[in-house]
């Protein structure tokens, strides 16, 4: 085990922040039930609404939920600033309503708000779920956002609404209503860019978002999409359908606290569900139950414990495989500590981040019950390595092999054949009938006979036709020179890596080998098969049976070399009924 | 004649040159390697290349791919393979659908001159020259009901020179028997196995060589 991960010290913890006072959360639910009562009150009181009813419906639909969510987050999550951005949300959208007003004052500063509550609802999506808006370019988009927003001072000024606008300087209401549909056709733009960035937060990593928290994204994106749709409404002028969108928009933008709301309620009986946590850690749990149990009580599907170990100096999977703990990608890595030394990664998706109760508790409740897990995780990297250790020996042995055949054939046979040649040559120079003659067709027929012992031992060190020619050639000839009728069929033109050709092709030999010794048989069949990543040999015959793995030295010697590679060899010898050699060699 | 070889091993290359050019064989240009012999071959074609089954760089089936190509592209040169292990399913690979201009023998076969120089000049007209140990394997070969069991010991030999690629005539040199005999062996081989007549040498040769194989 190579490389050194160091343990991570322990996730960044989020700055400190307290919970809203007892006060602080009364008076600002005092100003939602104040602001309430207001936009009732407005409404019927105002001249210019046909529908005052429905109009105060929408309006609490669209203002109120923010501040209670708001208020609900702030107070669950201090650490957040998702809360207080969401009751200013709230607010600046009852301000929006002073619209209504028949005060001239109060309906100016209605107007001078009109573009804040798209902004700041684009503001909150975005700045979702730890309140900051973490990207540049995110962060530009908000900023540009409240630029545009800011627009509709300078409008003011120049007359826009005149001529109850109290802030008019001059009138040049043709200048104040271009701007303002400037800032229509802006705002809307940055709304559909803000739904570009919620999509690709939902694809992040390609891992599976926790479910409550994609449905709140999608919310956020059909409210942006619908808020973008409303500017253009009033971009265009569509009076006709300017209500219905209205209403729509409302309704939709209306929706999103109320699913923020819920998903929040959902972490709080997350943090229920630790008490199930423990229960099912109850048990010493394995390491892939613990994972599981890990993953439940996060609702995280993607969660996976990373298991120290020591003596490898590296982390491992549940399958003991090393495993490099890579840093950001969306993925938090939360230390699980037994008696104070760190014995696990916690490896889960960073949005939970901001439930950091939750996260803790879960650590510490799998801290308890992890030490089984743990001594499993590390037999399984033993023999994960003994595994590894068998297959680099075969390599080894199979490399030293090639490289001896091939010096064979390189040195000695090349050399031995120019010898005969050059003997052929002298004995053709000379009358074949004489003394000389005869003794040198002599020493070129004890060459030839040389190289043909060389030829074999060359083939026994290491069978180059597998190699160079693939298993259909090497094995047709395995089959030719059988002492009983041998019937080659399946996938042999197929090409496997190396070692698998090798061994498949050795397992015939010492099945055909042990046929011809003690069978009995008068014919076998060889069948190959590629079944998903493995290549299935099978040596069929239809001898007298009775035969097993164990018994010939050469099918122990050939069963290693198929463990090794990762597959297995099985022989079926009923007596009587001939017998079946199944090898599973995996090759992918 | 004129022959071009492909061979990796100098001492070899330069002993085949050797025993060709005393054979009164041109050697119109040498290799070390597939790619170059394939230049030479496309270049000026000659009458027969010979060819190392093992050549650089993996040493593993590059001369049998360049013995394939040479076979496709280019009709008019025949094609004699030397290998330093035989192997039955190589011979048909190599032969494909004719025997005619196409060898592969065992390296050793250098050493006896007037058998090789034989089968040089042999796959040069468009014959055959198959390794005798592919064709031993292949008359030895166990089948579940043996129609070569009704052949009589000389006509077996007989049948192997065939499959080597050997003409009646050269057949009959070798046994110090006439020409008459050597067709009567090969019509009653013929007619024992159930094989239609031939035409020719070469396409006696596959047949005879497809019929063993089974």
């Amino acid at each position: 085990m190579g490389n050194t991960v160091p343990l991570p010290v322990a996730v960044s913890s989020t700055p400190a922040a307290t919970a809203p006072s007892r006060w602080v959360v009364l008076v600002v639910a005092s100003g939602g039930a104040v602001a309430a009562g207001g936009l009732i009150l407005l409404a019927y009181a105002s001249v210019a609404l046909q529908q005052p009813g429905l109009d105060a419906l929408t309006a609490c639909w669209l203002t109120i939920p923010y501040i209670v969510a708001g208020l609900i987050a702030w107070r669950l999550r201090p650490d957040s600033r998702l809360g207080v951005l969401m009751v200013t949300a709230g607010f600046a959208t009852v301000a929006n309503f002073l619209v209504w007003a028949n005060n001239d004052l109060l309906f100016t500063i209605g107007v001078a708000c009109q573009f804040l509550p798209p902004v700041l609802f684009l503001h909150v999506f975005l700045a979702f779920p730890s309140g900051l808006i973490e990207s540049r370019p995110e962060r530009i988009l908000v900023a540009a956002s409240y630029g545009t927003a800011a627009l509709t001072l300078p409008a003011l000024v120049l007359g826009q609404a005149a001529p109850r606008n109290v802030f008019a300087l001059t009138d040049q209401s043709a200048l104040a209503e271009a701007l303002q549909k400037t800032q229509l056709v802006l705002v809307s733009v940055l709304s559909l860019a803000g739904i570009a960035f919620l999509v690709r937060r939902r694809r992040r990593n390609g891992r599976p978002l926790r479910a409550a928290l994609s449905y709140l994204v999608d919310s956020f994106a059909i409210a942006l999409l619908m808020i973008a749709v409303l500017l253009m409404a009033g971009f265009f002028g569509w009076s006709a359908v300017q209500q219905p969108i209205r209403l729509a928009t409302f309704g939709v933008v209306g929706l999103a606290p109320i699913v923020f709301l819920a998903a929040l309620l959902l972490a709080r009986l997350g943090r229920a569900s630790v008490a199930d946590l423990l229960i099912d850690l109850g048990v010493n749990p394995g390491p892939i139950e613990l994972q599981e149990a890990v993953a439940r009580a996060l609702r995280d599907p993607s969660v996976q414990l990373a298991y120290w170990l020591p003596d490898f100096d590296s982390y491992a999977d549940v399958d003991g495989r090393q495993i490099h703990l890579e840093d950001g990608s969306g993925r938090s890595a939360t230390p699980i500590v037994t008696d104070g030394v760190p014995v696990a990664m916690m490896l889960h998706d960073s949005g939970l981040d901001d439930e950091p109760r939750l996260i803790a508790s879960v650590a510490a409740a799998t801290g308890m019950s992890i030490q089984n897990a743990q001594l499993q995780v590390e037999l399984r990297a033993r023999l994960e390595e003994l595994r590894g250790s068998r297959i680099r020996i075969l390599e080894a042995e199979q490399r030293e092999r090639r490289r001896l055949e091939r010096d064979l054939h390189d040195g000695a046979q090349q050399r031995l054949i120019a010898l005969s040649m050059e003997l052929g040559e002298l004995g053709d120079q000379l009358p074949g009938d004489s003394d000389l003659g005869t003794r040198i067709d002599r020493a070129r027929q004890e060459v030839t006979a040389s190289l043909a012992e060389l030829r074999d031992l060359a083939h026994g060190i290491h069978p180059a036709a597998v190699s160079d020619h693939g298993l259909a050639v090497a094995l047709e000839s395995v089959a030719t020179r059988a002492t009983i009728p041998v019937e080659v069929i399946g996938a042999t033109e197929d090409r496997f890596p190396e070692p698998v050709e090798l061994a498949a092709f050795f397992i015939v030999c010492e099945a055909l080998a042990n046929i011809a010794r003690h069978s009995e048989a008068s014919s076998a069949l060889v069948e190959l098969e590629r079944k998903q990543a493995a290549l299935v040999v099978e040596v069929t015959d239809d001898g007298i049976g009775g035969a097993s793995a164990d018994t010939g030295t050469g099918l122990r010697g050939v069963a290693d070399r198929v463990e090794a590679l990762g597959g297995r060899l099985q022989v079926w010898s009923p007596v009587g009924e001939g017998t079946r050699l199944r090898a599973e060699i995996p090759c992918g | 004649m004129r022959v071009m070889i492909a061979e990796d091993n100098v001492l070899l290359r330069e002993g085949l040159v050797r025993l060709l050019t005393e054979s009164d064989i041109e050697v119109a240009g040498t290799s070390g390697d597939a790619d170059k012999l394939l230049v030479l071959v496309a270049d000026d074609p000659p009458d027969v290349a010979i060819v190392d089954i093992r050549l650089p760089p993996t040493h593993t089936d590059e001369g049998m791919k360049a013995a394939l190509k040479i076979r496709t592209d280019q009709r008019e040169t025949a094609v004699l393979v030397l290998s330093q292990y035989v192997e039955v399913g190589l011979a048909m690979q190599l032969l494909g659908d004719s025997a005619a201009g196409a060898g592969y023998l065992l390296k050793d076969r250098v050493s006896n001159v007037r058998d090789f120089i034989d089968a040089v000049r042999r796959v040069a007209d468009g014959g055959s020259a198959i390794d005798p140990t592919i064709v031993s394997a292949l008359i030895s070969k166990q089948r579940k009901s043996d129609p070569l069991d009704r052949l009589t010991p000389r006509e077996r030999e007989v049948l192997a020179l065939m499959a080597e690629g050997r003409s009646n005539q050269g057949i009959a040199d070798g046994f110090v028997i006439t020409l008459r005999a050597v067709e009567k062996y090969v019509s009653s081989i013929f007619s024992k196995l159930d094989l239609p007549t031939t035409s020719s040498d070469s396409k006696r040769v596959l047949a005879v060589l497809l019929y063993l194989r089974g």
